[in-house]
């Protein structure tokens, strides 16, 4: 069987996802919609000195759009606004490690999307 | 069924071995159809051997275009049983066909308090445009709304009113298949004229599979793609009846559909050609003559339909088998005369099971179908549709579901 999109590491992420919880009174939130296909991400978090101390997210949806959120939440702890504003679809494309056809690529990058809208919205209503 | 026997081996594509053990199952027929090879030869000949534009040149292969283009024209007329010629006019498909008569017709004449009648399962194509007429004319949406229970449409006509001035129905849906019965259609239509409302019916989904008859069904307008009867890409039909060809204005201005024009101001040509602007996609439409031909010469509408049901008979008789699916729609109907299963699989989001079974060579529809409402009404999160076409076979369907079982098995593993 050739399943080769569905690696076990994307799958375990799927499954025993991290980091899905709430976040108490957090500093940034944002959540979308994936249309097409239904995927839903919603991202919260703490900062602390300008860098990511606390994140949580929670979701519904296809593997690759959970299993992104979960492993992208995992990677951006302690890393500064800017560090995570300047991650780019070929840095999820890396980090999921699968090859993605476009119509999934929507599906991997939704968490990138949230994520980068919260702090978007957060440096604008600090400044 | 004899008569249907091997057509798959008609269509080159579906003969490939992308997976170099097994040719590809392809399940999403209701997207599009594949090309049988006779459609593709008309193309790459008219490119090699007779290429010229239409209605213009005044030489061998020009007359050649323009005398096939003007053919297939009649062609389809014949097809559908339309009355004339003129009432067939070559859009860029479906999307494209509503869209005119949107711009066209519909912004010109409806008046603020008018009512445009849809139904709750319209795909976005028949609903988007509509939506950007009401707010521009000040007309009112209404829809007729689908039985959940049953999938189907009760007592349609209680929903037209002194105030429908449009109604605007598909004749199948893309994510549910039939939701009329019997002539309930054609009595829904002669409702909505009796109260001087135009009609518009998206036929998309039935013209691959069902015999169409404009003079028994009687639309005003009618739209279909010929991507999905086995034709090109970038062709589709819009039916105008006669009797509104000067109601209806141009959807584009241009070449080749003048009479005569000054500085300031033209005279249109007659219909149809007065709607078709600019160079049209002649070899796509010769391709769509070559599609016309194929079905003309090899499908029997009635063996075709009693062969896309007993698929989905088998199909759904297999999904019941199987923990945790749902299937979304009128089972009896489905397997009565449907084209289409859409289901869902508790536990699994439906584009895993999608892109699983890509990876296994079986192409299926999974999200939404541009249909959000629709989906946000059944209260799912994303289906699964197998939508079948002539070719497909039983053998097909059983492979299907022995993938579709290894697959949810994978995805619940853990």
């Amino acid at each position: 069987m050739n399943d080769k999109i569905y690696q076990d590491e994307l799958m375990h992420h799927f499954k025993y996802p991290l980091n899905k919880k709430e976040v108490q009174s957090p500093d940034f939130e944002s959540s979308h919609l994936n249309p097409s296909c239904g995927d839903k991400v919603s991202i919260q978090g703490k900062i602390f000195e300008n860098k990511i101390v606390d994140i949580g997210f929670s979701g519904l949806g296809c593997v690759i759009s959970q299993a992104a959120a979960s492993m992208l939440t995992e990677s951006v702890k302690g890393k500064t606004v800017d560090e995570v504003l300047a991650i780019t679809k070929e840095n999820i494309i890396e980090m999921v490690g699968i090859k993605l056809g476009p119509n999934r690529l929507k599906c991997a990058l939704l968490a990138l999307q949230v994520l980068q809208d919260a702090l978007n919205e957060f440096q604008k209503s600090k400044n | 069924m004899k008569n249907l026997k091997n057509i798959i081996a008609d269509f080159p594509m579906l003969l490939t071995k992308p997976l170099e053990s097994k040719q590809i199952i392809y399940f999403d027929n209701a997207a599009t159809s594949h090309k049988p090879a006779s459609v593709i030869l008309a193309i790459t000949n008219f490119y090699s051997q007779n290429y010229a534009t239409v209605h213009r040149g005044l030489y061998e292969a020009s007359e050649f275009a323009t005398e096939r283009y003007e053919q297939v024209r009649a062609m389809i007329a014949k097809f559908i049983n339309a009355k004339n010629e003129s009432e067939i006019i070559f859009t860029k498909g479906t999307t494209e066909g509503i869209n005119f008569v949107a711009e066209s017709w519909a912004n010109n004449i409806l008046k603020p308090g008018d009512e445009i009648l849809l139904t709750h399962v319209e795909h976005h194509a028949n609903l988007l445009p509509w939506q950007r007429v009401a707010s521009r004319t000040g007309a009112v949406l209404k829809f007729i709304t689908l039985d959940l229970k049953n999938f189907d449409m009760h007592n349609p006509e209680s929903f037209v009113s002194k105030k429908t001035k449009l109604m605007a129905v598909t004749a199948s849906s893309n994510v549910l298949g039939g939701i009329w019965s019997g002539s309930q259609l054609k009595n829904l239509i002669s409702a909505a004229h009796s109260v001087g409302a135009k009609v518009l019916v998206d036929a998309a989904q039935l013209v691959a599979h069902e015999k169409i008859d404009i003079q028994d069904l009687n639309p005003d307008f009618l739209v279909f793609s010929g991507h999905k009867i086995f034709g090109p890409t970038g062709v589709g039909v819009l039916y105008i009846n006669k009797n509104l060809h000067d109601q209806v204005e141009p959807y584009q201005l241009g070449g080749s559909m003048v009479f005569d024009v000054d500085f300031d101001k033209a005279k249109w040509a007659q219909a149809p050609h007065k709607f078709e602007a600019g160079t049209p996609p002649i070899s796509s439409v010769i391709g769509l003559g070559a599609a016309i031909e194929y079905m003309n010469e090899k499908i029997n509408f009635d063996d075709m339909k009693q062969h896309e049901a007993g698929l989905c008979k088998d199909l759904v008789s297999g999904l019941q088998k199987i923990k945790d699916v749902k299937i979304i729609g009128n089972v009896e109907k489905i397997c009565e005369s449907g084209h289409l299963v859409s289901f869902c699989v508790e536990g699994v989001h439906a584009h895993d099971l999608a892109s699983w079974l890509g990876t296994n060579g079986v192409a299926v529809r999974a999200g939404h179908h541009c249909a959000h409402p629709l989906i946000k009404l059944l209260k799912v999160e994303a289906l699964l549709r197998v939508s079948f076409a002539v070719y497909n076979t039983r053998q097909e369907v059983e492979e299907f579901l022995k993938l579709l079982e290894l697959a949810i098995k994978f995805f619940k593993k853990l």
